[in-house]
């Protein structure tokens, strides 16, 4: 019976559609892609109101239309000039980090693994804000930021001995590594004049509100490479979820694909805190939403993309609006947002589990 | 086509030729050559850190030899690339943990990447290899279940599934039935003889030398990375196999049920002078505790 159905077309696993023609086919799994549609719709609903939301207020469908160009000029000006800049590092800032976390996560068998907890926030952070108070160039805080990454990364997995088998000893030396590097990014701001102190402070808190043009476009052009080239590592990432010996058995290059996560993983991560400091709970909390909806099947690249930008999103509309006109930072808002799930999940025992 | 009889891949040899491995200035493997047939069920066996699971990593291509190489039918395995290989030898390693949430067929499933692509992703082969490995280790009616609510003998036949759906000629064990009761451990044997039985070659690493005998065609001994004995288990398992390879004192009588040799330990002896000592500190703790 099995033989004959399975001549005319296989019966796709439980929760995916398949796709077929001449000999080729796609899977599709249902749950992440509707996760997908709602993290999508959830999205332009947070997007629209902090849009609308500010000293002016707006309806959100005409914030989102003036977005794009529709409506009146005051409002067109308004909306595109002023809000429409904070929005877009928000959506960036968020996209990134939840992708980075989401990798890192994967690569370390740990959730806890985020960029802030291995130190890649830290070190962005620390040559970040090294380069503001020493130079001062229009892209000087992304490359500094960048580099920052990639060595505190590096620094990490050096002393961890790779990030191979011992996931939980490169979180650990991680920690080390980013609390050094946390500590440079204080002396410096203690040492350093006035004005430059101020002009580094958005990094050491994470904070929409500095928003430099450099960074944010460098940021986007980053993501629009690392995001694709994730959806690709995120297939081979899947097979990395199960032992090192199985998934090499099964033909994965281990360390090739880790290589390449970490990548990319460093170049989202030191984009967005050059742009926004650091916001590390968000590639914390982005990633488990994403798995939560998306299911436990996967490795759900968009999905954690999509989860940071409605979280960064949401959290500066929180910030902004709670206190006004005060305003409070969006890293303030996220930590108290991912502060009790990071207790939650430290008292869990699921945090013993691979992700 | 029929799925009455499960699709077995033509049989392949696996042979180490002198592989040596080491880490650092520790080695590990001391030059070992060991063939592996089809149709055979091989165990290894020997006291705890002899090198049993590196020869089967070095075997599955978990670790580069410093010398000598892994032929798969007079192929380097190392050469092949990663794809093939997979399609040639399964490995389920040492108390695999299986990710949050998977269900038994989510794992399965995930045999059969060797055999898909990005634009090959679920085939008519895949299914009937994923129903057919289900069948074979009789789990098709727990297949939604996810496997972190498996009883252990349930999860180590889940995994053994998932290399079965691999689908491969060769197939490497390590240790499959460490933390198994009485019970599920002869399950995990009756299945790995009946892989071994339809064509397959089954290497498996143990610590049970009744159930070696018992079900083995073929058992290796391994003592501080060398290969001490070699042979079909009534000609090789004797009392002074046993003292050479664990110190141990031992009466070699035969199984009641099958007539292989059983061994019944009688106390812990002095190290037997041939093969070199280990070291001082090591039977030091030992005496201790």
């Amino acid at each position: 019976m099995t033989s004959l159905t399975a001549a005319v077309a296989p019966v796709p696993p439980p929760g995916t559609a398949r796709l077929a023609a001449r000999g080729r086919s796609l899977l599709l799994p249902v749950r992440p892609a509707l996760a997908v549609v709602v993290l999508v719709a959830l999205l332009v609903a947070v997007c629209a109101v902090s849009l609308a939301v500010g000293s002016a207020g707006l309806r959100p469908a005409r914030a989102l239309a003036a977005a794009f160009g529709q409506g009146q000029g005051i409002e067109v000006v308004l909306v595109q000039r002023l809000r429409l800049p904070r929005l877009q590092a928000g959506l960036l800032v968020g996209a990134a980090l939840g992708v980075a976390g989401l990798l890192l996560q994967v690569v370390a068998r740990n959730r806890l693994a985020t960029p802030g907890n291995v130190g890649i926030d830290d070190g962005a952070t620390a040559f970040a804000v090294a380069s503001v108070v020493g130079v001062t160039a229009a892209y000087a805080p992304s490359g500094m930021a960048l580099a920052g990454a990639a060595t505190a990364c590096a620094l990490a997995l050096g002393l961890a001995g790779g990030a191979g088998s011992s996931g939980y000893r490169f979180l650990v030396v991680g920690l080390g590594v980013g609390a050094v590097l946390g500590a440079i990014t204080s002396l410096l701001l203690v040492r350093a004049p006035i004005d430059a102190a101020n002009a580094a402070f958005p990094w050491s808190v994470g904070s929409l509100s500095a928003r430099p043009p450099g960074p944010v476009r460098l940021l986007a052009i980053g993501l629009a490479l690392a995001l694709p080239a994730a959806v690709l590592v995120g297939r081979r990432l899947a097979l990395l979820r199960l032992p090192d010996g199985v998934a090499t058995s099964l033909g994965a290059r281990v360390p090739r694909v880790r290589l390449a996560a970490l990548a990319v993983a460093v170049v989202c991560a030191g984009l967005a805190v050059a742009v926004g400091g650091p916001l590390g709970t968000v590639a914390l909390v982005a990633p488990a939403a994403a798995r939560r909806l998306a299911g436990p099947r996967g490795v759900p690249v968009v999905g954690a993309a999509l989860a940071g930008a409605l979280l960064v999103v949401a959290a500066d509309l929180a910030g902004r609006t709670v206190a006004a006109p005060v305003e409070v930072p969006v890293g303030l808002v996220t930590a108290l947002v991912g502060s009790p799930y990071l207790i939650w999940l430290l008292l869990s025992p699921r945090s013993l589990k691979t992700p | 086509m029929t799925t009455t009889a499960p699709t077995v891949p033509a049989p392949s040899r696996l042979r180490a030729d002198q592989v040596v491995f080491g880490h650092g200035d520790e080695v590990v493997l001391h030059g070992l050559s060991v063939e592996l047939r089809p149709g055979r069920l091989t165990a290894v066996v020997g006291p705890n850190g002899c090198g049993k699971s590196t020869l089967l990593g070095a075997l599955a291509r978990l670790h580069r030899p410093r010398s000598g190489a892994v032929l798969l039918d007079g192929r380097r395995l190392d050469r092949l690339p990663a794809k093939e290989a997979a399609r040639a030898v399964g490995l389920l390693p040492q108390s695999a943990q299986a990710p949050d949430g998977l269900t038994v067929g989510d794992l399965v499933r995930f045999g059969r990447t060797p055999h898909q692509g990005l634009l090959r992703q679920w085939s008519a082969a895949d299914q009937v290899a994923v129903e057919d490995a289900l069948a074979e280790a009789d789990l098709a009616h727990l297949a939604e279940r996810p496997v972190d609510t498996l009883s252990g003998g349930q999860r180590q036949r889940a995994w053994i599934a998932m290399a079965v759906a691999q689908d491969t000629p060769v197939l490497l064990l390590d240790e499959p039935t460490a933390s198994l009761d009485l019970g599920h451990a002869l399950e995990v044997f009756a299945l790995l003889r009946r892989l071994a039985d339809e064509g397959r070659t089954v290497v498996v690493v143990v610590h049970d030398l009744t159930s070696a005998c018992r079900y083995a065609d073929e058992i290796v001994a391994l003592r501080d990375g060398r290969i001490i004995g070699q042979g079909a288990p009534r000609d090789l398992v004797t009392p002074e196999l046993i003292a050479q390879l664990y110190d141990v004192e031992a009466v070699v009588v035969g199984d009641p049920v099958t007539g292989t040799p059983l061994v019944v330990p009688v106390r812990a002896c002095p190290a037997v002078p041939v093969r070199p000592c280990p070291a001082e500190g090591e039977k030091r703790v030992d005496s201790v505790s």
